[in-house]
């Protein structure tokens, strides 16, 4: 009677849902994520708020009883996200196995890329990009908020900006912005900015990829020798690789540009994601060596070699900067201060003059891996951007 | 691959190389914050024909006397074939050696092993070992690898690498020990080598190096 009973639930749990079923809970699951990771944020602000109450002399117990239930409830999100995950995970949602395992429903289960965004296409797409659009609209309105109150209770923490100095200089290039910048103006679309940074930076080789194309080149890199024709890259822009989908029915999917990839022969890859794909926003950056390959080879993710790894890093704070200026110009800002790494193994840090120096907080012996960025929305070549070794910037605090 | 370059000690007139030095160049590698990794090891044989015939066409000082042999740690399943007056390198499988044997036709009449410790410095690799000729512990020489892995560009990195080996050649300064590393600088394209860093450039760089040393490094007469 047990045994029946027991293998009944196994039977359950093991007998495979129908394909509209699976796809349906696929998507109510991230939608539960979504929610959670909402009540995450939120209890972040709350957690802050706490925090500021606590940190003025009161000698009361009030903030302390609301610091420990918010760690409570912070904990049990936490949980649920993480309980989530591991069904989206076998689900097959959060890894790509599920996607060769094409049913006669011509189904697909969505997929959460590596960097986060969620792709969900086929005959429930329009549910699905609803699903996944707010999900990263959440998140970034959640980093966003963090940001600001970051900046608002706890200023005296560097984020890497000198605010007082700087700003000055910001406000003042702002309205310089608002009367001369013709230049700028004329790189709206994504075929003028490429076409533009072409032609200032001869040796760049710039590619545009959909999400999925992107994740298939960096998972076949690198290549052996010389990676001079990837099939995959578009020339024109806009391409549709409705190639990748089987089993679609009338309407052609266009795989929006969500991926630059940017190199430099010998030198690095840098790989720029757009948020939403398919406009010129930017929203993460990171850089690899040319001779590594892997799904790991994206926006967010991290080379395996310590000079790409700390670029990265200080592209992130030159990206927010950009972001700053608005008018939507931070793509082509960023796409050329990327372009001022070309020099990376040749220009000498204008502060010391050495190429390699021993990096104090790493203790590691580097390149000069910054780049001067705050000149640059409004330059119109890269001698703007000094090249130092991070102990050597003048941003450095 | 990443770039590579393959320094050998010149100790100074009328010093000879020591374990002393590969000790004190281990330290020196600790002192700029590398971590040790573990052990490497070389071996080099070098190759004179087996002539049975002795009125053969081919005058025995007509064929090449630098005929070396080298297998590398990193690339263990092959063997590359140096003749450097020729400038000829070939990369073979590591079963070659076998046939060799049974040919018969060349025999190895010097073997020397390479063998010391590794160390991580960030995105560069430093190998420090001594050249001992086989079944014996007297050193002959010390050599040095430098590895610096983001880059397989040998003209890219070029200035990586001088800059590294100065930071070095600072750091040893300071041991004062009688004698320095040098690198030998040479033109890979003489031997048919693109900019494009491969096993091939370290084998011609150890026979360079083997080469300078055997010219000017003095043996040790006590190991």
């Amino acid at each position: 009677m047990q045994s029946l009973q027991q293998s009944q639930a196994a039977n359950n749990q093991s007998e495979p849902d129908a394909p509209p079923k699976q796809v349906a809970q696929a998507m109510e699951r991230l939608n539960q994520a979504a929610r959670v990771i909402a009540d995450i944020r939120l209890g972040a602000d709350r957690i802050l708020e706490a925090m500021f109450v606590a940190s003025n002399p009161r000698h009361n117990d009030v903030p302390l009883q609301l610091f420990l239930r918010e760690d409570a409830s912070m904990r049990q999100h936490l949980q649920d996200l993480r309980s989530i995950g591991k069904k989206l995970e076998e689900s097959g949602v959060l890894t790509a196995s599920l996607r060769s395992r094409s049913n006669s429903w011509g189904l697909h289960m969505p997929l959460v890329c590596p960097d986060g965004a969620v792709v969900a296409y086929a005959w429930k797409r329009q549910l699905a990009g609803q699903a996944g659009a707010s999900a990263v609209d959440r998140t970034r309105l959640a980093l966003k908020a963090f940001t600001d109150q970051k900046r608002r209770f706890f200023p005296h923490i560097d984020d890497g900006h000198k605010m007082e100095p700087g700003s000055k200089k910001r406000r003042a290039s702002h309205s310089l912005l608002e009367h001369g910048g013709e230049e700028l103006v004329e790189c709206k679309t994504l075929p003028d900015i490429q076409s533009r940074l072409e032609k200032l930076v001869p040796n760049v080789k710039v590619s545009t990829y959909g999400r999925l194309s992107w994740l298939k080149r960096a998972s076949s890199l690198p290549e052996s020798g010389s990676d001079d024709d990837p099939s995959e890259a578009s020339k024109p822009i806009f391409q549709s690789s409705s190639k990748m989908r089987s089993g679609l029915q009338s309407e052609e999917v266009v795989d929006k540009v969500a991926v630059i990839e940017l190199s430099f022969p010998s030198v690095f890859r840098a790989v720029v994601s757009l948020n939403p794909a398919g406009s010129v926003d930017p929203d993460a950056v990171a850089f690899f060596s040319l001779d590594e390959g892997g799904s790991y080879l994206h926006a967010r993710g991290f080379s395996v070699h310590h000079v790409y790894k700390h670029i990265t890093e200080h592209a992130a704070t030159a990206l927010q900067y950009f972001l700053g200026f608005g008018s939507g110009t931070a793509l082509y800002s960023l796409l050329l201060w990327i372009c001022s790494f070309e020099s990376l193994f040749s220009k000498p840090c204008s502060k010391c003059g050495k190429l390699l120096a021993m990096d104090k907080k790493s203790a590691l012996i580097l390149p000069p891996l910054h780049r001067a960025y705050q000149e640059l929305p409004l330059a119109v070549n890269l001698s703007v951007c000094e090249a130092y070794h991070a102990g050597c910037s003048p941003d450095d605090s | 691959m990443p770039v590579k370059w393959v320094l050998y000690w010149q100790p100074n007139q009328g010093s000879t190389v020591s374990t002393q030095i590969l000790n004190e160049a281990a330290q020196c590698a600790e002192s700029i914050s590398g971590v040790k990794e573990g052990r490497w090891k070389a071996t080099l044989n070098y190759y004179k024909p087996l002539l049975r015939d002795q009125s053969s066409t081919h005058h025995p000082d007509s064929l090449p006397r630098d005929f070396l042999g080298i297998s590398l740690p990193d690339h263990p399943a092959k063997y590359y074939f140096i003749i450097r007056s020729q400038r000829i390198v070939v990369e073979a499988d590591a079963s070659i050696q076998i046939i060799m044997e049974k040919l018969q036709s060349y025999k190895s009449k010097v073997s020397l092993h390479f063998d010391g410790f590794q160390y991580h410095l960030g995105d560069f690799r430093l190998r420090v070992g001594r050249v001992v000729p086989v079944h014996s512990e007297s050193i002959r020489g010390i050599v040095m690898e430098v590895e610096y892995l983001p880059i397989s560009s040998m003209e890219k990195a070029r200035k990586v690498m001088e800059e590294f080996v100065e930071i070095w050649h600072e750091a040893l300064s300071k041991r004062s020990l009688s004698g320095k590393f040098v690198n030998v600088e040479l033109n890979f394209g003489e031997f048919g080598l693109a900019d494009n860093y491969t096993p091939q450039h370290t084998g011609v760089q150890y026979a360079i190096v083997m080469a300078h040393m055997i010219a000017t490094v003095q043996p040790a007469v006590r190991g």
